[in-house]
């Protein structure tokens, strides 16, 4: 095994790793359940955070073994139970609703449409940054445009699902999308800075949290349908 | 030290080792889902059973039918017995018909050979056989971009999309196994297969439900050794595909390196188990899935549609 070797398997590791996170990111897109929505998302943060670890060991750059356990205990523990929590209805003690409302039927789309729609965001976002030429000494260019390419289909998430939970999993997973980013242009960034970002996703997860309570308590459902009419 | 086995012979036996071991396949997988469901199954050999019954019986044709009903189950078997030869099976050196064409050339038989079963199913008149035959066309007309996409991945990687060239280059690093073009044009390869051996979720195998089949409903006016050549046709195309996923894309291994009768038999065994395996794994699908209702059958050709057009752009962005 010769250096160059090394090197491959290390930037084929990246690169499994950013195309699952984006497979990832259109099962999301796709599923049908909040529940296994919110499954998926912690699935895709604790790909970050092993992204985040191989990076961390393959250039040396310790600080990032933190940031992975921090993003980690955040983003694939704490943020999917309080979602799950939230889920399970505004009643305590279970008067509401046993299980977690569903999500399904409230693409604006066919299903089989979102999927080519935003693989043509997915395309639109990865060639433009290949065409930018932005390469870092981390990791390969590759994970880059992946990340821009998730940063649209999780806008695609937001815009085509009518529901308060599917928009809350598009959002935060626009900042898995970011973290993925940062790690390839800026893996050497202050711990500091990185985990403020990290502690921003928590303002978004008590706000979305609150909107999606409002929302089940005023209509009795997760759907933004309704929301576009004006009521006086 | 065996004996070295002329070419002729090894192209000849890559051809019987699917012909033959095609129904052992499918007892492996039958039996592999009686076990998971707790039943006892039938013999991993039932298959074969079932094809001798079938070749001793009478054939009846319904009336009006003309020569093309009789002529195609024949046909269909030959154009799956064809594709053997283009594709790396026992060898991973390309023997010299191995060149009469490509992985689409493979494809054509492939289309060929479910063209011809869908004008005999149109031939008989049969409310069910007829739309079996049109649901099977409608559907690979959805899941053919998946293939192409599949292809194209291919022959990116290796310049070529000659399945000896493709095999050769899997196999030469370990990181081209990691690829994740290479994984996602494996995985949707693998969806497709699924879609195209009837498998859930897009169709119950052994179902009797006719309102839900597509490839099933076909050969339901066929009788005796026409039904049993569909029967073997569509054992065959499985063990095609298998042997297409496996020796192609995911395991090139234990493939034959010389012409000589010992690695030869042993490219055999390998090729079996590894099918074995894959069966295996359908089977645990089979079981852990339900199948999709029809007009749902297209999203599920768009996940691996996804995939195959992932795969295409992880190539494209340099993740090759």
């Amino acid at each position: 095994m010769g250096p160059v070797h090394v090197a491959g398997a290390y930037r084929g590791v990246v690169d499994i790793l950013a195309a699952l996170t984006l497979v990832v990111e259109f099962g999301m897109l796709r599923q049908a359940l909040a529940r296994d929505q919110i499954r998926l998302y912690a699935a895709q943060s604790a790909l970050i955070s092993v992204l985040a670890i191989v990076i961390g060991a393959g250039r040396g750059l310790t600080g990032l073994f933190a940031l992975a356990g921090l993003s980690a205990a955040l983003k694939v523990v704490a943020i999917p139970l309080v979602m799950r929590r939230l889920l399970r209805g505004p009643g305590r003690g279970g008067s509401g609703p046993a299980e977690a409302p569903g999500v399904a039927g409230s693409l604006s789309l066919s299903l089989a449409s979102t999927v080519l729609w935003s693989l043509g965001l997915a395309a639109f976002g990865a060639f433009t940054f290949t065409a930018m030429n932005i390469h870092s000494p981390v990791a390969p260019a590759a994970a880059l445009a992946i990340a821009a390419a998730m940063v649209l289909v999780s806008f695609a998430l937001m815009i085509v699902r009518r529901d308060a939970v599917s928009q809350a999993i598009g959002y935060f997973s626009l900042d898995n999308a970011i973290s993925l980013a940062s790690l390839v242009v800026a893996a050497g960034l202050p711990l500091i800075l990185e985990t403020l970002f990290l502690f921003d996703l928590l303002v978004a997860v008590v706000v979305f949290g609150l909107l999606m309570r409002a929302r089940h308590a005023r209509g009795q459902s997760l759907s933004t349908a309704g929301l576009t009419k004006l009521r006086g | 030290m065996s004996a070295a086995l002329p070419v002729p012979v090894i192209q000849a036996l890559q051809v019987l080792t699917i012909a033959v071991g095609a129904p052992w396949v499918s007892g492996v997988i039958a039996r592999m889902e009686a076990r998971l469901q707790g039943r006892r199954g039938p013999r991993v050999l039932q298959p074969y059973y079932d094809l001798a019954k079938l070749f001793r019986k009478e054939a009846l044709a319904p009336e009006g039918a003309s020569w093309v009903f009789l002529a195609a189950p024949v046909a269909a078997v030959a154009s799956y017995l064809t594709i053997p030869l283009l594709i790396p099976v026992l060898t991973s050196y390309g023997l010299p018909l191995g060149y009469m064409g490509d992985i689409l050339g493979g494809g054509f038989m492939l289309s060929l050979a479910s063209f011809l079963v869908a004008i005999a199913a149109l031939e008989t008149g049969s409310p069910y056989a007829q739309i079996g035959a049109s649901r099977a066309k409608t559907f690979s007309a959805i899941t053919e971009p998946v293939v192409l996409f599949v292809v194209f991945t291919a022959s990116m990687l290796t310049g070529t999309d000659l399945p000896y060239a493709v095999a050769a280059t899997v196999r030469s690093s370990a990181g081209q196994i990691v690829a994740p073009g290479h994984l996602l044009a494996s995985a949707a390869l693998f969806l497709v297969i699924l879609h195209e051996t009837s498998r859930i979720p897009v169709e119950t195998h052994t179902g009797t439900n006719e309102f839900g089949m597509i490839d099933e409903a076909r050969p339901f006016e066929h009788s005796g050794p026409y039904l049993g050549l569909l029967t073997w046709s569509s054992q065959i195309k499985q063990f095609v595909l298998y042997t297409l996923l496996l020796n192609v894309f995911l395991a090139p291994w234990g493939l034959s390196s010389t012409a000589q009768a010992g690695s030869v038999g042993l490219a055999i065994l390998a090729l079996l188990g590894k099918a074995a395996l894959l069966g295996i794994i359908v089977a645990v699908i089979d079981n852990s899935f339900a199948k999709l209702r029809l007009f749902k059958i297209t999203e599920f050709v768009s996940g691996a549609f996804l995939l195959a057009v992932l795969a295409v752009f992880t190539f494209y962005l340099g993740g090759v």
